[in-house]
């Protein structure tokens, strides 16, 4: 069985902090797994070392067979992972689906050459491309389709995430990392992002996701698997009914229990 | 009948503008620069009247361009008399091209790039050494020039990739220091006296510095450079408006708003920044050759670092990333200061007075970048 990515022993050191600890992880393709854990405990840092943001201290990370460590984040990101931001980061002063576009720079070639002098190459390829982010933007809601050229600082909390998702997902990966997707949202806008989640699944066939999330509703409804971090190292893995049990993640998210205080 | 209207604007605006470039007196050219200034205001208001005319400059496209290219070129014609007012439109269309490919880096890509001097001194005597050792003629020279700027260009890149920046931009001003240093101390490039002599270009055996005569009209030799900067110009306009509407320019855009995020769409950052350096200095070898030719006589302190801040100023002013925006921040800092020579004391302190005021009121510039609209062909 060969999986999507592993990791194996995978830790970063920041000064004297182990931010990522001795991280074994592996998932396979199709797969919607949950990372969570108190703040500060590494979800990030995970998707910054996965995605080659921060280099590791020590540990390998492979990607369909292929050791992914040393590789410059563009390159990573050309191999079909993909990712959204804790606090977003789209290109807030272009348009959205300008935003979509450069999603799909790995896919497409034209170079300044063609830009010059090949005009007809670079016509059909952005207009191949308008079409393609059209539909992706339809796919995910038809309002953010209609207004495709509005400025991307112009959306509300919820529409930006879910052009993130799409510019992500313009790169057509095997791999999707969602930082934190709920972050800021009411109640019912989380309810459609869990809609958007399953919506992802259903239109890329066998592609992969983690989810880091502080909303337990999310992750029960989406995550098949959970993986639980705390000070950087993997303290629980399971189905959440198995994860919400253990001792470790509840002394993890509310403390300890001390016993005979009064006593 | 909007025919007429189209026409009659647009030969109404370029008069205002030869009369303002023929006014002498001093208040007469304050006078013309609070009308002009006033009309902008007026414009920005009235946004009917505003829509109304650009609607209409767009729609008839196929008159208003053509008109207005046309009415460009009648320019040595008004100021035959004057050459100098001929020298000033070189110089403005010599900046633009500066300008222009500035513009890729400080607003395309949010690469702070203080060396633009540096690559149109290093096209400049490229072609100058050229002509006046080897007698290669100028058409070549520009050619080469150009691309030895680029090569300077990619080099001054390569170390400017290890940094970001405001140390970014220390390292290209190290940079336009270092060459203008060089071209002092080097005995080959003349040292401080600098290349006299170098030759004009010659079209058809036409020299560039005898006299033009077209229809039967006497232009003083200005003129000749005059045509060849405004197709020099086209060309660069041609060039950085494709660029911009394509996947490079896009790319660039991504980088400017979000490099981490330009990284993780599998942007590789590096080459599309060195990219933006080799195109700059490439804009600039070829300003570099026409100005050395054009003057005859080059020196270092042509390309003093002064230079690169002028051309800074001329794209924020401007407006980042707006090629149009840009070609009217170099005109209008071209003109103007020529205009007020009376406080050439003052020059630096008025570029920068005009820095700080459009950072603090309109940091976007004279015109800004517009959303790019794709349309169904």
């Amino acid at each position: 069985m060969s999986y999507l990515i592993t990791t194996e022993g995978l830790t970063i050191h920041f000064g004297g902090l182990a931010a990522v600890n001795e991280v074994d992880f592996q998932m396979n393709g199709g797969e919607i797994v949950g990372l969570i854990g108190p703040n500060g405990s590494g979800k990030t840092t995970f998707f910054n070392l996965l995605t080659g943001i921060y280099k590791p201290t020590r540990g390998e990370i492979q990607y369909q067979g292929e050791r992914l460590i040393r590789l410059p984040a563009f390159k990573i990101a050309k191999k079909g992972i993909a990712r959204t931001f804790q606090n977003n980061r789209l290109f807030l002063n272009l348009s959205v689906l300008d935003n979509v576009l450069i999603g799909m720079h790995p896919q497409q070639d034209s170079n300044w050459f063609d830009a010059i002098f090949r005009r007809r190459y670079v016509e059909r390829e952005l207009q191949k491309g308008v079409e393609k982010g059209l539909e992706l933007l339809n796919h995910f809601s038809g309002e953010l389709a209609e207004n495709c050229y509005k400025r991307a600082a112009d959306l509300p909390q919820a529409d930006r995430r879910k052009v993130e998702i799409c510019r992500a997902l313009a790169s057509k990966p095997k791999l999707l990392l969602l930082d934190e997707p709920s972050a800021g949202m009411s109640p019912k806008e989380t309810e459609e992002l869990m809609e958007d989640i399953r919506k992802v699944r259903g239109r890329e066939k066998g592609i992969g996701m983690i989810v880091i999330e502080h909303d337990m509703i999310v992750i029960r409804e989406v995550a098949e698997r959970v993986v639980v971090l705390n000070y950087g190292r993997k303290i629980a893995e399971g189905t959440f009914e198995e994860v919400s049990q253990k001792e470790e993640v509840l002394e993890a998210y509310l403390g300890r229990e001390e016993k005979d205080v009064t006593a | 009948m909007r025919v007429v209207l189209l026409i009659a604007v647009e030969i109404a605006f370029f008069m205002l503008f030869v009369a303002f470039m023929l006014a002498n007196q001093m208040g007469m050219i304050v006078a013309f620069l609070l009308f002009f200034i006033l009309l902008g205001i007026f414009l920005k208001k009235w946004e009917k009247v505003n829509r109304g005319l650009l609607g209409l400059f767009k729609e008839r496209r196929v008159l208003s361009t053509p008109l207005f290219i046309f009415l460009l070129l009648t320019l040595p014609f008004f100021f035959k008399t004057s050459p100098y007012l001929i020298h000033i439109c070189v110089m403005a269309g010599l900046y633009a091209i500066l300008a222009l490919g500035l513009n890729f880096q400080l607003g395309s890509t949010n690469v702070v790039n203080f060396a633009t001097a540096a690559s149109y001194g290093i096209g400049a005597y490229t072609s100058a050494l050229l002509a006046v050792h080897f007698h290669i003629s100028f058409w070549f020279g520009i050619l080469i020039s150009g691309f030895t700027a680029s090569l300077f260009g990619l080099l001054l890149g390569i170390p400017c990739m290890k940094t970001k920046d405001y140390y970014l931009s220390l390292v290209t001003i190290a940079f336009g220091l270092i060459v203008y240093i060089l071209l002092i101390n080097f005995s080959w490039t003349g040292g401080p006296n600098g290349i006299p002599n170098i030759p004009p270009p010659l079209f058809a055996s036409h020299s560039f510095r005898d006299n033009l005569n077209l229809f039967g009209v006497h232009l003083p030799f200005q003129s000749n450079y005059f045509y060849l900067v405004f197709i020099l110009v086209g060309g660069a306009l041609f060039v950085a408006h494709r660029l911009h509407h394509s996947r490079v320019g896009l790319t660039w855009n991504a980088i400017r708003e979000d490099e981490i995020a330009a990284r993780c769409q599998g942007i590789d950052v590096t080459r599309y920044k060195i990219l933006a350096f080799c195109i700059d200095a490439f804009f600039g070898g070829v300003a570099g050759t026409v100005y050395a030719h054009y003057i005859g006589f080059i020196s270092p302190e042509n390309f003093a670092f002064i230079v690169s801040v002028v051309v800074v100023t001329m794209v924020i002013l401007g407006g980042m990333d707006n090629v149009f925006g840009v070609i009217i921040g170099a005109i209008l800092l071209t003109i103007i200061p020529e205009k007020f020579r009376a406080f050439e004391d003052f020059r630096l302190l008025i570029y920068g007075a005009i820095v700080v005021a459009m950072l603090m009121v309109r940091p976007q510039g004279l015109f800004p970048q517009k959303l790019r609209v794709y349309t169904k062909s």
